[in-house]
């Protein structure tokens, strides 16, 4: 068995396809042609941290709770989405596969680790950084998906505004890495 | 004689084991060897891509799943 694996390792096909990381360029391509078949199929461009929303909303009602009244979910958009439920939401799915075709390809190229967290500044950060992120891209109707890719893609000028405050956010956020991670 | 320091990453994220690593390198001699220890994907094409621009010896070797040791030799 162990020189199965050992034979596998050195397949140049193996290596081409699961070992090494896609080029640039390959990865830009891909992300613009499944960029097109979202559009198409689901009549949306494609967004991530929105679906989060919807699942927040989604558990929330589950406890009994109601967004009925929430003005983020008083479009007759919204309030379509999420009656139509968990599993009928095309960006539910979407970011299922997005997890587990992560999760597939890291163990392919057997990359996969549980990693031990370093500190509690570390958690801290995090939580911080996931709450600033999260909030940043619900008020702007977007992460860097939703806003920048989607939104250049739809030769939005919001998409181009977002990525030059992004840069700024990138820049104090480096700054503030150095600081507090040195 | 020629050393051998070791920097361990281990559960840092990026950008944190490319700061450190150039850092370490400054403190160091020609000649001499740092070995970066990483288990973050995007820091094993980072730091050694980093470090070959700058004209040093690079060798990446995978220890264990998902785990990398970079050896760079300072040239300069």
């Amino acid at each position: 068995m162990k020189t199965f694996f050992d034979k596998i390792k050195q397949n140049d096909f193996y290596k081409l396809w699961f070992k090494d990381a896609l080029p640039y360029v390959t990865g830009a391509v891909l992300l613009s042609v499944f960029q097109i078949v979202t559009f198409t199929t689901t009549g949306n461009p494609w967004g991530v941290s929105g679906v989060f929303a919807n699942w927040g909303a989604w558990l929330f009602e589950l406890v009994g709770g109601s967004v009925d009244k929430w003005f983020y979910f008083s479009s007759p958009g919204a309030q379509a989405t999420l009656n139509a439920g968990f599993l009928n939401d095309p960006g539910t799915w979407r970011n299922l596969g997005i997890v587990a075709g992560a999760l597939f390809a890291a163990m392919m190229a057997s990359g996969f680790k549980i990693k031990k967290i370093k500190s509690i500044r570390q958690v801290i950060a995090a939580a911080l950084g996931g709450i600033l992120m999260g909030y940043g891209a619900r008020i702007a109707f977007g992460c860097n998906i939703g806003a920048l890719f989607s939104g250049i893609a739809s030769l939005s000028l919001s998409g181009w505004v977002f990525a030059a405050f992004m840069f700024v956010g990138a820049i104090i956020g480096s700054k503030l890495l150095v600081k507090y991670f040195m | 004689m020629a050393k051998e320091v070791e920097l361990d990453c281990m559960g840092e994220a990026c950008p944190i084991p490319l700061i450190k690593t150039e850092k370490a390198l400054e403190e160091l001699e020609v000649g001499d060897t740092l070995i970066v220890l990483v288990d973050h994907s995007c820091a094993m094409k980072n730091v050694p891509e980093w470090a070959r621009k700058q004209g040093h010896e690079v060798e990446l070797e995978e220890v264990d799943d998902g785990e990398w040791e970079v050896y760079i030799e300072k040239m300069k």
